[in-house]
């Protein structure tokens, strides 16, 4: 087959799963369901494969045109290259183990054909999203996950207790990404009204080849409003407070959409777009990025600490690795910023799963207070954790190592303040990931004894994904390893994304000299190890649990708050909004229009005293004149015709 | 000829049909309409333009009688033609659709409809818009809430004044034209402060119409205490012939007064956009809810065709066929909660959606659709229009956008009270076939505009250029 045809099929298998679930899924057996959808996902990474080893050149595709007017046109189109078939791996790969981790985890759920229906449709709007020609197709899918993110995380919208709150999380999280729409859509129109196209290889070929330069204020415009669309999707500071409600979700959803793959449609975004991010005007929207990054990074990683909700650590674990990417992307380290987001979806897949394997085994309890010692009871999912926690904390030779590292060593060339900050949140990110690993597998048991009764492994169609995503937590650093530790044969994730990615300068490699590299790494390792010393005596030998609410005080306390984040934002839009919305509908529509409308009225009537006597006043009366005399003059010249 | 003939037809045997059957008369006449417009949609190529009736006569005071139809023309009528059996399939299941009279009326309403977007002639488009009045007048009389006697003397009031400006404009306009034919007014150019004055008449009539801010405080009552179908036909297709009436007579009639007016309709359509979603936002009454939500969309779209370029109203045109279809879509899924509980406000209701998952379901897909997800017809409609609001002025289309914001605010809060948490009731029925088939028809026919919007562009576009051709061809000055 050729290129055309696997890639439409990729596209075409989600869609048609969706469809099948979607409208005949209700009479078919849960197994039927899951096989379904699970299958048409591995048949799709197995395609996305094909076209992968296929030696592939730049191609677009094109579906049909959308809107075909006199000046402008847009097509629904579809480009392949190194990067879209990167991306379209890891949301087919990383995608067909959660459906297969699903058919398990949601095995009692009543509404699983409908689940896996979202979950379908979900990849087919991500796979809409990476493989579009250009920005409309972008916005299409942008919408399309969107959406299929509210659906899932107001999965249990009839629940008795939480039902209303996880549609609460759910609009929150619609709603704060629909502002961030509002700047890509912004973005959009500043483009076509710039250069008349959406097209990314004719706006590369426009600002590369061409050499059109636009003013370096447009050009700032541009890429903050599509920076504004990534803070949305990719939850950054101010943005940033949906993703942990986002939990509400079914933790597969999580792991799919909220940490390995739509979460990163920022990160794609910019890389995407780096021919525009590259040109002079676009320095400043590249160090808003950066800042922006490092403090969501920062701020997110401090909340992070004290959270005890085994799924808000780790959503806000990805909301401060999201930070690290977009540091990254700020430094115009594209190809570094890939590599992250590739061991990311491995490493916080796997732990979210894993976390799911633990909620499914405490019998849906997510407070890591009433765990403990679990690593006896659920073995295969403790050592994947584990495996988990030690790469994203960035141990020696894991996946998350070679990938942080690439990151903090163009940080290092960049400015030695900016590591020296990222250092610290990649200190608290070790921190708060082995607290989290200590006090939920380590211990003893601090649930009740029918929870302990009931603790069970789960079932393989869990512990399968588990499995592999740890396999490749552990290996893919090798993607992309750095000059110090080979010869030649290094950076080959660099060099894949390059050759037929269009744009300015994608790689960016560090300039560090081997000894310069060697101690950074020695640096970063001593710093996890003595870390992992040191929540080892805290939280195994002197036996600490995270303390409970009311004891929280001082630094403490804000990072269990959550910084009141939420309570700013209530206070400085939520509420007046609100306010303004009342007195508008009181004051100016109910008081100051209806009133006026009102005496106007009575002005009417007033001066209509004087003609009113030879007016009867009955407005059926006059109506149904008005009507005798057109029926009758059409009925004249129907005949007279 | 047909298409005038079957409406009035069927409102006069619906008159006197025997009440168990009536419905059925109803129905059957709609669609008979329905297939008399598809053969003409087959048969009709965009370019051209079909005259229906025009007996080459002018009256002494320059009626034409002239009736006719080109793309955008017959585009409105299809629009009419699908909605009407919709609405009246929606309402089957009420004792409302046993009722000779309401039957009656609708078929009526049909003919204005049909006569006010085929007329082509100003006289004959007057006509035919005040005609449409009273059907919806008497239907709101006979069957809407009880407290509906003074907002509707309120109703008819804004309607009224509103129809005199319109009035006076077409006649001041009689005296420099050679007679009312569209043509013929169109051919007249006129000096600005003259145009101001004309445009002015027509404005006013559709500003109360559509509604724009501030004319629009009839809206949310009448909405609101109307019947479902009442309410359907109003938002669904009557403020249609407002949005319809700006692009064929308003700007056309008196282009010379766009350089005034263009500023100050597009600046309260902006308003309209923002002040209604935001007072939206915290309604209580779903019904009032959507209303407003109303008032918000059209907003956009009255802003729209102030730009009056191909192809910002070729947007318009798919957001005016979009609107019909999740107006009526949402007053269906209001009406229908209103009908089972009794009741139209937001904090009695909530977990129907685990007591009617059919109806859960439909009514979110309508609700999505409201928020202009992709593959929906609002989708394109909006990018569009936005687009062009944004070329018009950045902070225009930036305030225009947060429409997507508060849109996706007010729907979702009026969809998740109702629908989602546990169920405060102790059962809800499911939808029956006829709100089913409702439904999905609606879904159907956004589904294809959102996924190729082009053939909506296909079918205006043509008839667009030639409007723009016939107004460039204008040239003869008057005072």
């Amino acid at each position: 087959m050729s290129v055309d045809q696997l890639i439409l099929m990729i596209l075409a298998l989600p869609l048609l799963g969706a469809l099948i679930n979607g409208t005949l899924g209700k009479n078919m057996s849960k197994q039927l369901v899951g096989s379904i959808a699970t299958v048409v996902m591995f048949v799709s990474f197995a395609l996305a494969l094909m076209v992968f080893n296929s030696n592939h050149t730049t191609q677009l595709i094109q579906l049909f045109d959308v809107i075909k007017l006199d000046d402008f046109t847009l097509h629904a189109r579809l480009q392949v290259d190194s990067l879209s078939i990167w991306m379209t791996l890891i949301v087919t790969g990383v995608g067909s183990l959660i459906h297969l981790f699903s058919m398990g985890y949601m095995s009692h759920d009543k509404g699983y054909y409908k689940f896996f229906t979202y979950l379908n449709l979900f990849i087919f709007a991500m796979l809409i999203l990476v493989l579009g020609s250009n920005y409309f197709m972008l916005f299409f899918g942008w919408e399309g996950v969107g959406i299929c993110s509210y659906l899932l995380i107001g999965f249990h919208y009839s629940d008795e207790q939480k039902g209303m709150l996880n549609g609460v999380a759910a609009r929150k999280a619609f709603i704060m990404n629909r502002i961030g729409d509002l700047g890509l859509l912004i973005g959009l129109f500043l483009i076509l009204s710039q250069f008349g196209t959406l097209e990314y290889t004719e706006l590369a070929d426009k600002l590369t080849i061409e050499n059109i330069e636009p003013s370096t204020w447009m050009m700032f415009g541009i890429t903050l409003c599509l920076f504004i669309g990534a803070t949305g999707k990719s939850a950054q500071i101010p943005l940033f407070t949906w993703l942990p409600d986002a939990m509400a979700g079914p933790t597969p959803v999580s792991a799919l959409i909220h940490a390995a793959t739509m979460v990163t449609a920022g990160i794609f975004l910019v890389v995407r777009s780096n021919f525009m991010f590259e040109t002079p005007g676009a320095q400043i929207t590249q160090d808003i990025m950066l800042y922006v990054g490092l403090a969501t990074s920062l701020v997110a990683a401090f909340i992070a600490m004290r959270q005890n909700d085994i799924k808000k650590v780790l959503a806000y674990s990805t909301v401060s690795q999201l930070g690290l990417l977009f540091v990254a992307l700020g430094m115009g380290a594209y190809t570094a910023a890939m590599f992250h987001v590739t061991t990311h979806a491995f490493f916080k897949a796997l732990l979210f799963l894993g976390s799911g394997s633990v909620i499914h085994a405490m019998s849906d309890e997510q407070d890591i207070r009433k765990m403990g010692g679990l690593r006896k009871f659920i073995p295969i999912t403790h050592a994947t954790f584990l495996i988990g926690t030690l790469a994203i904390a960035g141990f020696p030779l894991l996946s998350g190592f070679y990938s942080k590292d690439e990151i903090l060593a163009h940080a290092v060339m960049h400015s030695p303040v900016i590591y020296a900050i990222l250092m610290v949140s990649v200190a608290m990110t070790a921190i708060y990931m082995f607290r989290l690993y200590f006090i939920t597998f380590h211990g003893s048991f601090r649930g009740s004894d029918e929870a302990k009764h009931h603790l069970h492994e789960s079932p393989k169609s869990m512990t399968i994904p588990l499995l592999v995503l740890a396999i490749l937590s552990v290996f893919g650093g090798l993607l992309n390893l750095p000059g110090v530790i080979l010869a030649k044969g290094t950076h080959w994730m660099s060099h894949y994304l390059e050759h037929n990615t269009r744009g300015l300068e994608l790689i960016k490699t560090e300039h560090l000299t081997n000894s310069q590299a060697m101690l950074l790494m020695g640096g970063a390792v001593l710093m996890t190890i003595i870390i992992l010393f040191g929540t080892f005596v805290v939280y195994v030998k002197r036996n600490s649990v995270a303390k409970s609410d009311e004891q929280l005080k001082g630094w403490e306390l804000a990072s269990n708050q959550k910084l009141y984040f939420d309570e700013i934002y209530n206070a400085l839009f939520v509420k007046p909004i609100e306010w303004i919305s009342v007195k508008l509908h009181q004051f100016v529509e109910l008081f100051v229009l209806n009133k006026s409308i009102l005496g106007f009225v009575g002005l009417i009537d007033k001066s209509g005293n004087i003609v009113r006597k030879w007016q009867s006043g009955i407005v059926a009366s006059y109506l149904f004149w008005m009507v005798v005399g057109i029926v009758g003059l059409v009925v004249y010249y129907l005949v007279k015709f | 000829m047909e298409i005038y003939i079957i409406p009035l037809l069927f409102a006069l045997i619906a008159a006197i049909a025997p009440k168990n059957l009536v419905k059925h008369v109803g129905l059957v006449g709609a669609l008979s309409s329905l297939v008399v417009t598809l053969t003409q949609v087959v048969s009709f190529s965009p370019a051209e333009t079909v005259t229906l009736f025009d007996p080459n006569f002018i009256t002494s005071f320059g009626l034409t009688f002239k009736m006719g139809y080109d793309g955008m023309g017959l585009f409105m009528v299809l629009l009419t033609n699908v909605m009407i059996p919709i609405i009246l399939l929606s309402n089957l299941n009420r004792s409302i659709a046993n009722e000779k009279s309401f039957n009656s009326m609708v078929m009526l309403m049909q003919f204005g409809l049909v006569g006010v977007f085929t007329a082509m002639d100003g006289i004959m488009f007057y006509v035919f818009w005040e005609l449409t009045l009273i059907p919806i007048f008497l239907i709101v009389l006979w069957y809407g809430a009880p407290e509906r006697k003074n907002i509707l003397i309120k109703f008819f009031i804004y309607t009224f004044v509103g129809s005199l400006g319109m009035l006076l404009s077409l006649m001041a306009l009689g005296t420099y034209a050679k007679d009312f034919s569209h043509e013929s007014l169109v051919a007249i150019q006129l000096v600005p402060k003259t145009a101001f004055w004309i445009m002015g008449g027509f404005f006013l009539a559709f500003a109360i119409k559509i509604p724009l801010f501030p004319f629009h405080t009839w809206q949310p009552t009448t909405y609101t205490v109307a019947p479902m179908a009442g309410t359907m036909l109003l938002s669904g297709l009557m403020l249609k012939m407002a949005l319809f009436g700006m692009i064929r007579w308003m700007i056309p009639l008196a282009p010379e007064a766009m350089a005034d007016f263009k500023c100050i309709v597009i600046t309260l359509g902006l308003i309209g956009i923002l002040y209604a979603a935001i007072i939206a936002i915290k309604q209580s009454d779903i019904k009032r809810l959507f209303a407003f939500a109303s008032i918000s969309h059209v907003g956009l779209i009255a802003a729209g065709i102030m730009l009056f370029d191909k192809e910002t109203l070729s947007a318009v045109f798919i957001q005016i066929a979009n609107h019909s279809l999740v107006a009526v879509g949402l007053f269906l899924a209001a009406g229908i909660l209103e009908k089972r509980l009794g009741t139209r406000t937001l904090s009695e209701m909530g977990g129907v959606a685990k007591l009617a998952p059919k109806f859960g379901f439909w009514f979110a897909v309508i609700a999505f659709a409201s928020v202009s997800v992709p593959f929906t017809s609002g989708f394109i409609g909006e990018f569009l229009l936005l687009k062009g609001l944004y070329g018009y002025n950045w902070m225009v289309g930036l305030a225009a956008g947060t429409t997507l914001v508060f849109g996706a605010v007010y729907t979702l809060r009026a969809y998740q009270l109702s629908m989602y948490g546990a169920p405060k009731m102790e059962s809800f029925k499911d939808l029956t076939w006829n709100e089913l088939l409702a439904f999905f028809l609606i879904t159907v026919f956004i589904l294809i505009i959102g996924v190729y919007p082009q053939v909506v562009i296909d079918f205006v576009g043509p008839s667009l250029d030639k409007l723009f051709l016939s107004m460039q061809a204008s040239n003869t000055l008057i005072p």
